[in-house]
């Protein structure tokens, strides 16, 4: 990453650390719901760099929020209930997309729409979960002694989550299994003549991307104190699709992230319209979808950038640093 | 279990089979033709049953006519939102265009839920009574339906054996050969859009004597005809036919004994038939986006 990339991530990483402090409780309260959604449709990126769409995210997002809801009910600690939900959704996985993965895109694409419907289900006819009405009453989480229990503590939790997950996302984008995964991505039948297991590097691909997804259901059931079918139902699944494709889908780690913000502030400005809300927030996205077709991240880099590009200001500025290239001999 | 229960049971099943078939067959449809993944087809049958109910008990108008009306609005308003809306979305790829027909869904069901205030509506049976079959007695309604959805299928059957059904096949199969052909390749995808709607179109008209018309029961179809798809193979018509029939049965049966966990007793059937089965049942299926 060039400095001048470090040095606008830093900006960003502190804009969203001092956020609290200048903004009131409700913004603050939509800001960690917003990380929660961001996480989501960053592992709906991930999914995406193997070109595997995967509407089955809130099923694992249940599952991840039950398993920290009930042992956490029964006096575990939050940390090894978020680390339980994460193994319970990896191991989970590993059964279930044996039997999909192999088919190939559409069939996955399916066996997750369905299983997420399922899953949904098992929530709420259960009695274990606690039915439709779920399960309440979910104590804060610790850190040894120190309870996490106001909007700005639990919005500090879910950005470390947020920052955790970015971290490792961006290691694997740029190690060799990203690579990898790019290949896959670009052309799948030349990635497997060159000998990549097409198969193996997609189940890796789904079951990291099932652990951090199981993290953030462990996060957000800690913040809302309760576990509730509703809130992992199918629609959710299908919105962190919403988030990287609004945001733009060719940029994984900035797209969800841009995606969530706007999916959640578009139906809060639509708010005046009440029983239209929901009408009209699905229109606006239309929209966005029909004239924006790679998302706002394409909007920018086709229009926005190379404004930027051409200033003599900024390509001093993305040179800073560079150590001097050797010159080419005339 | 009494024989009277199973023929019950299985009646009941074979009914929504239909229903899921037709549903299906029009989702296969459209994703092996015009390579889009109609998540709003269960909605085009919701709209139909509205819109039989509004034909049959507001206007008084015979049921026949509620049948053809909701197939050829559905089939209109098919054309009309890929025309207007899909076509952009397509040269983006795969997931722009299902992301638009998910959007649908939700302006579709609030519209509905807007419209006719979230009420169900029940529909007066077009044959009322009973009618018994050995010493069974099935209601006059539920054999109509199975009867009729029998009908359409055969029908598709036969349109897909006409130039225009090959036409459709052909275009899935490979769309540049075929406009070498002479295929008219943007006609046929507004076409076949038009085809897939119209069938869940007048799956609603069908089913909504039955089950009436309520705003959910798109999406509850839908979620049958991803199974349906799932066993009959992605882009097989046959395969949806049969498998329709099966998933809507086993449905019957395992909801009287497991409720509404049936979805789950169903999953994990079609998870163990596609490990020894996959590719689906049988049939040449069309070739679908993503190898």
């Amino acid at each position: 990453m060039s400095r001048i990339n470090m040095v606008g991530l830093g900006i960003l990483v502190l804009l969203l650390l001092l956020l609290p402090l200048v903004v009131g409780g409700f913004m603050t309260q939509i800001a960690t719901t917003t990380i929660t959604f961001a996480m989501l449709g960053l592992a709906f990126g991930l999914g995406m760099r193997v070109g595997l769409p995967r509407l089955d995210i809130a099923a694992w997002w249940g599952v991840g929020g039950y398993t920290t809801a009930l042992l956490m009910k029964a006096g575990v600690s939050f940390w090894l209930t978020v680390l339980a939900g994460g193994i319970i959704a990896v191991i989970a996985g590993g059964l279930l997309f044996s039997l999909a993965l192999p088919r190939g895109m559409i069939a996955f694409f399916v066996f997750c729409m369905v299983l997420s419907m399922a899953i949904y289900q098992m929530f709420g006819s259960v009695p274990l979960f606690g039915g439709w009405g779920g399960t309440t009453g979910v104590p804060a989480p610790t850190i040894g002694s120190f309870v996490i229990d106001t909007q700005r503590e639990v919005y500090y939790l879910g950005l470390f989550f947020l920052m955790v997950t970015v971290t490792v996302y961006y290691l694997l984008y740029h190690s060799r299994i990203g690579r990898a995964w790019d290949s896959i991505s670009s052309s799948l039948k030349l990635a497997r003549s060159v000998g990549i297991d097409v198969v193996r590097y997609r189940m890796a691909n789904v079951l990291i991307g099932n652990f951090f997804i199981a993290v953030a259901g462990g996060f957000f059931v800690s913040y809302y104190r309760a576990a509730i079918p509703s809130i992992f139902s199918f629609q959710a699944g299908v919105n962190t699709m919403v988030y990287l494709i609004i945001g733009g889908f060719s940029h994984s780690l900035i797209g969800p992230i841009l995606g969530a913000i706007i999916a959640t502030f578009i139906p809060e400005y639509l708010r005046f319209a009440q029983t239209y809300q929901a009408i009209a927030s699905a229109v606006v996205v239309i929209l966005i979808l029909m004239f924006l077709p790679m998302g706002i991240m394409g909007w920018v880099d086709r229009r926005v950038k190379p404004w930027f590009y051409k200033r003599k200001w900024y390509a001093r500025l993305s040179n800073w640093g560079v150590k001097e290239q050797p010159k080419m001999p005339v | 279990m009494s024989v009277g229960l199973f023929f019950q049971l299985l009646a009941n099943g074979i009914m929504s089979g239909g229903m899921y078939a037709l549903v299906a067959s029009g989702l296969t449809l459209t994703l092996g033709v015009v390579k889009v993944f109609n998540f709003a087809q269960g909605d085009f049958l919701m709209l139909g049953a509205y819109l039989t109910f509004t034909i049959v008990v507001t206007l008084g108008l015979p049921y026949p006519i509620a049948i053809l009306a909701a197939l050829v609005s559905m089939a209109i308003l098919g054309a009309l939102i890929f025309l207007g809306i899909i076509r952009r979305a397509l040269n983006f790829g795969f997931f722009n265009s299902l992301l638009i027909t998910v959007l649908l869904v939700t302006v579709i069901e609030q519209g509905s839920l807007l419209t006719f205030a979230g009420q169900a509506r029940a529909i007066p049976p077009v044959f009322p009574g009973a009618m018994s079959i050995g010493e069974v007695a099935f209601s006059r309604g539920k054999l109509l339906v199975i009867g009729s959805s029998i009908a359409v299928l055969v029908a598709l059957y036969y349109f897909m054996k006409l130039k225009i059904g090959k036409a459709m096949l052909a275009s899935a199969e490979n769309s540049d050969v075929a406009t070498l052909q002479g295929i008219n390749a943007k006609q046929i995808f507004w076409m076949t859009m038009a085809v897939g709607c119209g069938l869940s179109g007048i799956g609603g008209a069908i089913i909504a004597p039955v089950y009436g018309a309520y705003t959910m029961m798109g999406t509850m179809v839908f979620s049958r005809a991803l199974l349906v798809l799932m066993v009959g193979g992605m882009g097989s018509m046959s395969g949806a036919l049969i498998a329709g029939f099966l998933i809507g049965i086993v449905e019957s049966f395992a909801f009287q004994f497991v409720g509404y966990l049936n979805l789950v007793v169903i999953l994990v059937l079609v998870g163990i038939l596609m490990f020894f089965r996959p590719g689906g049942l049988l049939g040449k299926p069309m070739p679908v986006p993503g190898e």
